[in-house]
């Protein structure tokens, strides 16, 4: 018996998927199964990389969903690849209206955890200050305008961390 | 939803010592850590004092930040009760998972289970 595969011709135009999630981690392996499989296929990032960006889109989405959602609500993520220039990624929320939150008070919380000790953390506190903030280029916080948070985070391909990778030890440049 | 099977099991291949070795296979993430932890927990308290637990991660395919959360802080349970953690085995995913937190300046990593044998 033969077997066909589909295939996607990779190219460097533009790429930009949205998919909107209900509010239940149930949800998260799947999310995270696409967002390993966009970065290996489409663009030119590592596999190690795309494991990375599996876990930044993981923690952001799961902070959207615990902070700044209601129940039975959605988030929006949104990817953005060019293939041989970077990814980006954007996760929206509705807010909470129980516990609203700003885009400041949460810019304040990354820099107290970012400055904390590693035995001073709670069980919650790592995924942003460490994970998120450590695998991307940029990232920002921004208040939407009816309500709730959007994550933007950026990785570059051609950043100059690439260009080092094989001498340094920051988890930022290491490649399998 | 991610799947997490778990096993614990006594080593007994080094009567000077007291390890619990607990076998991961699967993910941990946000849809099921809340339900695992406290199955450890319970362990925790259970042991004696100075036992050790080896964590083997071999089939462990995906962690979060709140599992690694977890694992801190079963560090400081086992240490107050004048234990050790090992973590053994860890895919390369893993590992870079627990570098970039900093877990394993508190925990140590190794590739085989006769070196995690050693470090408990």
């Amino acid at each position: 018996m033969e077997k066909i595969v589909g295939t996607l011709q990779k190219d460097n135009n533009p790429v930009e998927i949205k998919i909107e999630l209900p509010t239940n981690a149930y949800f998260m392996s799947g999310i995270r199964d696409f967002t390993l499989s966009l970065i290996e296929n489409m663009t030119d990032f590592s596999s190690q990389w795309a494991y990375r960006f599996q876990s930044v889109v993981d923690e952001l989405a799961n902070n959207a969903i615990e902070h700044g959602s209601k129940a039975n609500d959605k988030i929006l993520v949104t990817f953005y690849t060019v293939a041989d220039k970077e990814i980006r990624i954007t996760v929206e929320d509705h807010g909470n209206p129980q516990k609203p939150t700003t885009a400041a008070e949460i810019m304040k919380i990354l820099e107290t955890n970012k400055n904390k000790e590693k035995k001073e953390f709670s069980i919650r506190g790592r995924g942003l200050a460490f994970i998120v903030e450590k695998w991307t280029d940029e990232l920002i916080v921004e208040d939407r305008p009816n309500g709730g948070l959007k994550f933007t985070v950026v990785k570059h391909l051609n950043d100059d961390s690439f260009k080092t990778l094989e001498q340094s030890d920051d988890p930022k440049n290491i490649v399998i | 939803m991610a799947e997490i099977k778990y096993s614990i099991s006594d080593l007994i291949d080094d009567p000077s010592k007291k390890i619990k070795v607990v076998t991961l296979d699967g993910q941990l993430d946000e849809s099921n850590v809340d339900n695992f932890a406290p199955k450890i927990y319970e362990m925790i308290s259970s042991m004696d004092k100075g036992t050790s637990v080896i964590f083997d991660l071999q089939n462990l395919s995906y962690l979060n930040s709140k599992s690694i959360g977890y694992i801190a802080d079963f560090y400081n349970q086992v240490t107050a009760k004048g234990g050790k953690i090992v973590i053994t085995k860890a895919a390369s995913n893993i590992k870079d998972i627990l570098n970039v937190v900093g877990i394993d300046q508190m925990i140590p990593l190794t590739q085989t289970m006769q070196e995690a044998k050693l470090m408990a």
